[in-house]
């Protein structure tokens, strides 16, 4: 068996899992599992952080070990639940490793939703919240607007590569600007209610609840760094939005 | 009442399905993880109706949406994140975000403070409820577990 070959695919499994967004133990766990699938290895260990992976495994005596520097990527559920799956298959009938690797490539290739449909439905959460805030119809529909322009900002800035602290801060921005806007044009809206639903769009939801599993889990430091995450992200949201309100009252 | 559980379960639904697709969810989970998102939100606005106090409904929100959430994953062999992410969400206090911002900017300190404590508290007991859920299943799955093995 091509043992280099299976640690690099192995590796590779878990940068994706991290990458996507899964919580820190998740990712251990299928790393270690996936390995042991594979007759003749003796050990296998991992140490996952949300920015790097080290994993090492013995066979026929002799232990490799690889590190790995992850970068956070876009939040890709759907992708951890492929490898959640191939992880499950893997253990009920063996496969090779090449196989396994083809596996990857194959969960690695499969397609996003376009940027039309996450603008589109990312406008009808916005909506939804609009509702949920008790919203009159006018505001609903402001707020679906509002929506469509804050994805369409993001998305935007997060392709010329900027950081996620000023991105969440200018799209929080335009949207208290527009809802203000909006407010003057339309003086019976409520501008809380639109700022506050269209909001919602860039609240970091991954970050609070993999905060939340990482720490029940025992996997501090990933823990503290994505409390720390979304801590920011707040902090951004509220910055870019303040900055704009300051000029109103 | 009825009226009350319609409108949180429909506009939850949305909002959930909404971040279904920014995190590219695809299939029938997608559509699951709107009814997780629906049943919290729902739990949150009938004990708000009932009397209960933000906080403590907030509590009831996150207890109802991680049960959901634990059990319909078990039984889509899906990780439990995948619903949980999308369903917390409506929860999250933005609205307590946005007021402590405003307070902030208007140089009113008590009240910066007072909102902000309050907002913190609501994101303290989103993570307790998830945390009691989580533990409390993974323990019942195991202990089941470990009857079904013995027999």
């Amino acid at each position: 068996m091509n043992i280099e070959k299976l640690l690099n695919t192995i590796i590779e499994a878990g940068k994706m899992l991290v990458e996507s967004g899964a919580e820190v133990n998740r990712v251990e766990e299928t790393m270690v599992r996936m390995c042991r699938c594979f007759e003749g290895i003796e050990y296998a260990d991992s140490y996952v952080t949300l920015t790097g992976i080290m994993f090492s495994l013995t066979y026929e005596n002799k232990t490799i070990t690889r590190i790995c520097r992850v970068h956070t990527g876009e939040v890709d559920l759907n992708r951890i639940d492929q490898i959640n799956t191939l992880s499950r298959r893997i253990c009920s009938n063996p496969m090779s490793v090449d196989e396994l690797a083809g596996e990857l490539d194959r969960i690695k290739g499969m397609s996003r939703y376009t940027f039309k449909e996450t603008m589109l439905f990312g406008a009808v959460g916005a909506a939804g919240f609009g509702i949920f805030f008790n919203g009159t119809l006018l505001e609903i529909v402001m707020s679906f607007f509002i929506g469509i322009l804050i994805r369409c900002i993001s998305c935007f800035l997060s392709k010329h590569k900027l950081n996620s602290f000023l991105n969440n801060a200018i799209s929080a921005g335009s949207a208290a600007l527009s809802a203000q806007l909006i407010h003057q044009v339309l003086p019976q809206t409520n501008v809380d209610i639109m700022v506050i639903s269209s909001f919602m769009l860039l609240v970091p939801g991954l970050a609070i609840t993999n905060a939340i599993r990482d720490t029940i889990a025992g996997d501090y430091v990933s823990g503290v760094a994505r409390a720390a995450d979304a801590f920011l992200c707040a902090v951004a949201i509220a910055v870019g939005a303040g900055f704009v309100m300051y000029f109103w009252i | 009442m009825v009226y009350v559980i319609l409108k949180s379960g429909i506009s939850s639904f949305l909002a959930s399905l909404g971040f279904g697709f920014l995190f590219n969810i695809k299939g029938r989970n997608l559509w699951i993880a709107g009814v997780v998102g629906a049943i919290g939100g729902a739990c949150y606005k009938v004990s708000l109706y009932l009397g209960c106090s933000e906080i403590l409904s907030n509590f009831y929100g996150a207890l109802g949406l991680a049960l959901a959430s634990e059990i319909l994953a078990r039984k889509c062999k899906t990780p439990v994140t995948t619903f949980l992410v999308c369903a917390l969400i409506p929860l999250v206090p933005g609205g307590g975000m946005y007021r402590t911002m405003l307070a902030a900017i208007r140089g009113d300190a008590q009240n910066t403070l007072n909102m902000g404590l309050q907002t913190l508290s609501i994101a303290g007991v989103l993570a307790l409820g998830i945390l009691l859920v989580s533990t409390i299943m993974r323990v019942y799955y195991q202990e089941k577990r470990k009857y079904l093995s013995k027999k």
